[in-house]
């Protein structure tokens, strides 16, 4: 993993990106929603930008697809700079967090409006319209008014509207926001497939972390207007480089400060409060504000793979299902440890205050600095 | 038990007192317009459709009402045009001075007294050597009414979600596309029951109307020209007449807004944002 930046399956193979970002910012007035930044969108990829609210994940959406204005910067589709094109002229079209379906329209009408608004003949309109109907499965529905649809079909008629005039890329703002927990992931698994099977680039954006690692092939975090990691779901779940992006992936134990105490090849070994560890892979560049920061997953008994170890106590044990919540305290410095096991019927739950041999693994932890860059 | 009986029966009195107060007048005239009078007194042995004959006879009272319409229409279809192009600037610039501006300064003549409002446009047309005529008192019904209409359009606007004007401009349509697929069909309905009220409120004005008519009268300056020279039953007649037509269209209007509701028809409830 020499360069996490750019680490994409889709990235080796292509030459030039599709969506090519250069120094690209926006400011309303005299806040810098986004403060200038450089992202590249490779053909075919669904990316995701995630990040909390005021992240400035949306208005970088509406910056590229021309409801903002950008204060700086290029954007290059496809090897042209599309930053002064007209929203009307742009090359991809956009999936709304309110759908933004037309209210006087009938589904049919929703739909067809990309090619309407081009004078695309009636019969080849109607042809690609029953085509995008079926790809979303709503062809019985394409005489009804928004109005009569439920939550997830708004959502499916506002796809095949995006989808009907072939775009190569597709910006979607946070589309699934206003669906229930059980539709979500139905209309998840949904995207991904048509992603893929379209073999459209998405650009996606949401502030769900679960959301953004099941769907993406990159995610780009974002966090105060600036990127603070892109990477594959796995390199920011398991190799967060600051503690933002550990925290959002639900590395909740942090631990510092830390002290480089010596780099090996593959592994380096860390000077803490809690003791000495060894960490796989090599050091960040940076070391300001280090931290080691542990998934609650990755804290176990101690056994031959979690080498890493630490003598703590039991504050609370709480039961939630498959999966059991350990507090946990160590006793000369306080720091407090979540950890996630397993539940094991067979097993007895540790007695509070009893002290526990707990180890890590590792490669399942990682070291953060205070900012990615 | 009881004293629940005796609210609601004071409750009814004071219902039917108001109405009876608000209405009855009204009656009154229809009522007395077939019948005649003789030494002040209602001969009621005199029921006729004699004075609605007389009246539909009257040339000049044909050429006032057909005025009426003429300027009614007319002053509501100016208005309509600028009114939508106010409405439109101030929904999507809310916060651009064109329409700050606007919005103070558009209801200046629906809420200055009548008298100001019209005496200020015959200084004008004076001054600018423009003669009294039908086109001056369209000139000021349009004036008149354009705040109601604009209100109303801005109202329905705002409630339309700026994502369609973007999702619309995202597909592909222009400007002009937009506004015609996308703007104009949501603002059908509203525009209807803003000119129905334009169109009563033109309909019945008086005031601007006197100063800006030269020799053209509409209806109610002809009616308010009847009664100086002296009252005679053929003006219950009239009176009866405009209030059937002013009826008519206040039960459009309340139809055209009942099938509206739940689309932004709400004038009221709706304006501030």
């Amino acid at each position: 993993m020499a360069n996490p930046e750019t680490g994409s399956p889709a990235a080796a193979d292509v030459g030039l990106p599709l969506l090519r970002i250069r120094g690209l910012g926006a400011r309303f007035g005299t806040v810098e929603a986004i403060k200038p930044l450089d992202l590249d969108v490779n053909d075919g990829e669904f990316l995701t930008i995630l990040g909390p609210s005021g992240s400035g994940k949306t208005t970088l959406l509406r910056t590229i697809a021309g409801f903002q204005p950008p204060s700086a910067g290029r954007i290059e589709f496809d090897g042209k700079d599309i930053a002064d094109l007209p929203i009307n002229r742009r090359p991809f079209n956009t999936v709304f967090q309110d759908y933004a379906l037309f209210p006087h329209m009938t589904v049919r009408e929703n739909v067809g409006f990309g090619l309407r608004v081009r004078g695309t003949a009636k019969a080849q309109l109607n042809d690609r319209v029953d085509a995008a109907l079926g790809i979303v499965g709503l062809e019985e529905f394409d005489a009804r008014y928004p109005s009569q649809l439920s939550g997830g079909q708004q959502q499916r008629t506002a796809l095949a509207r995006a989808m009907i005039c072939e775009p190569r890329l597709i910006l979607l703002d946070e589309p699934l926001a206003a669906l229930d927990a059980a539709l979500r992931r139905q209309m998840q698994n949904f995207l991904k497939t048509l992603q893929r099977q379209s073999g459209i680039t998405f650009l996606f954006v949401t502030h769900d972390q679960s959301e953004a690692i099941t769907m993406s092939d990159r995610i780009c975090v974002m966090r105060s207007g600036s990127i603070e990691q892109i990477g594959t779901p796995r390199e920011l779940y398991y190799r967060p480089k600051s503690r933002f992006v550990a925290a959002f992936f639900g590395a909740s134990n942090i631990v510092e400060p830390c002290r480089i105490h010596e780099t090996r090849d593959d592994a380096t070994i860390v000077e803490t409060p809690v003791g000495q560890f060894r960490i796989s892979g090599p050091p960040p560049d940076s070391s300001s504000g280090l931290a080691l920061a542990i998934r609650p997953e990755a804290l176990g008994p101690e056994d031959e793979t979690r080498v890493n170890t630490l003598e703590l106590e039991v504050v609370a044990v709480s039961f939630v299902g498959s999966e059991t919540i350990t507090e946990l305290r160590h006793r000369r410095t306080s720091q407090v440890f979540t950890m996630k096991t397993r539940s094991d019927p067979a097993a007895r739950p540790p007695d509070i205050g009893s002290i526990l041999n707990i180890g890590f693994d590792p490669a399942e932890c990682a070291l953060v600095t205070e900012a990615a860059n | 038990m009881r004293r629940l009986r005796l609210l609601d029966f004071s409750l009814a009195s004071v219902t039917a007192f108001v109405y009876l107060s608000l209405y009855l007048p009204i009656l009154l005239v229809f009522v007395l317009s077939f019948f005649s009078m003789r030494r002040g007194r209602v001969n009621w042995e005199t029921f006729s459709l004699g004075w609605y004959a007389k009246l539909f006879k009257n040339e000049a009272l044909g050429d006032a009402l057909l005025n009426s319409l003429l300027v009614g229409i007319a002053a509501v279809l100016v208005a309509m045009v600028f009114a939508t192009l106010a409405a439109i600037n101030a929904n999507s610039r809310p916060s651009s001075r064109s329409a700050q501006f606007l919005e103070y300064v558009i209801f200046l003549p629906f809420l200055l007294p009548p008298i100001i409002t019209g005496l200020s446009l015959l200084i004008y047309f004076r001054e600018a050597g423009i003669p009294r005529g039908l086109p001056t008192i369209i000139v000021g019904h349009a004036v008149f009414v354009l705040a109601i209409i604009y209100r109303i359009l801005l109202t329905r606007l705002n409630a339309l979600s700026r994502s369609l004007v973007d999702a619309a401009h995202d597909l592909g349509a222009s400007n002009l596309q937009t506004f015609r697929y996308i703007i104009l069909p949501n603002l059908r309905m509203p525009l209807l029951t803003s000119g129905i009220l334009a169109f009563a409120l033109s309909f019945d004005e008086t005031m601007i109307t006197l100063f800006l008519t030269g020799t053209d009268a509409t209806l109610p300056v002809r009616l308010y020209a009847m009664i100086r020279v002296g009252f005679t039953p053929e003006i219950n007649a009239l009176i009866a007449l405009i209030l059937g037509f002013s009826i008519i269209l206040t039960v459009a209007l309340a139809y055209a807004w009942g099938r509206n509701s739940g689309s932004g028809g709400n004038l009221i409830a709706k304006t501030s944002k």
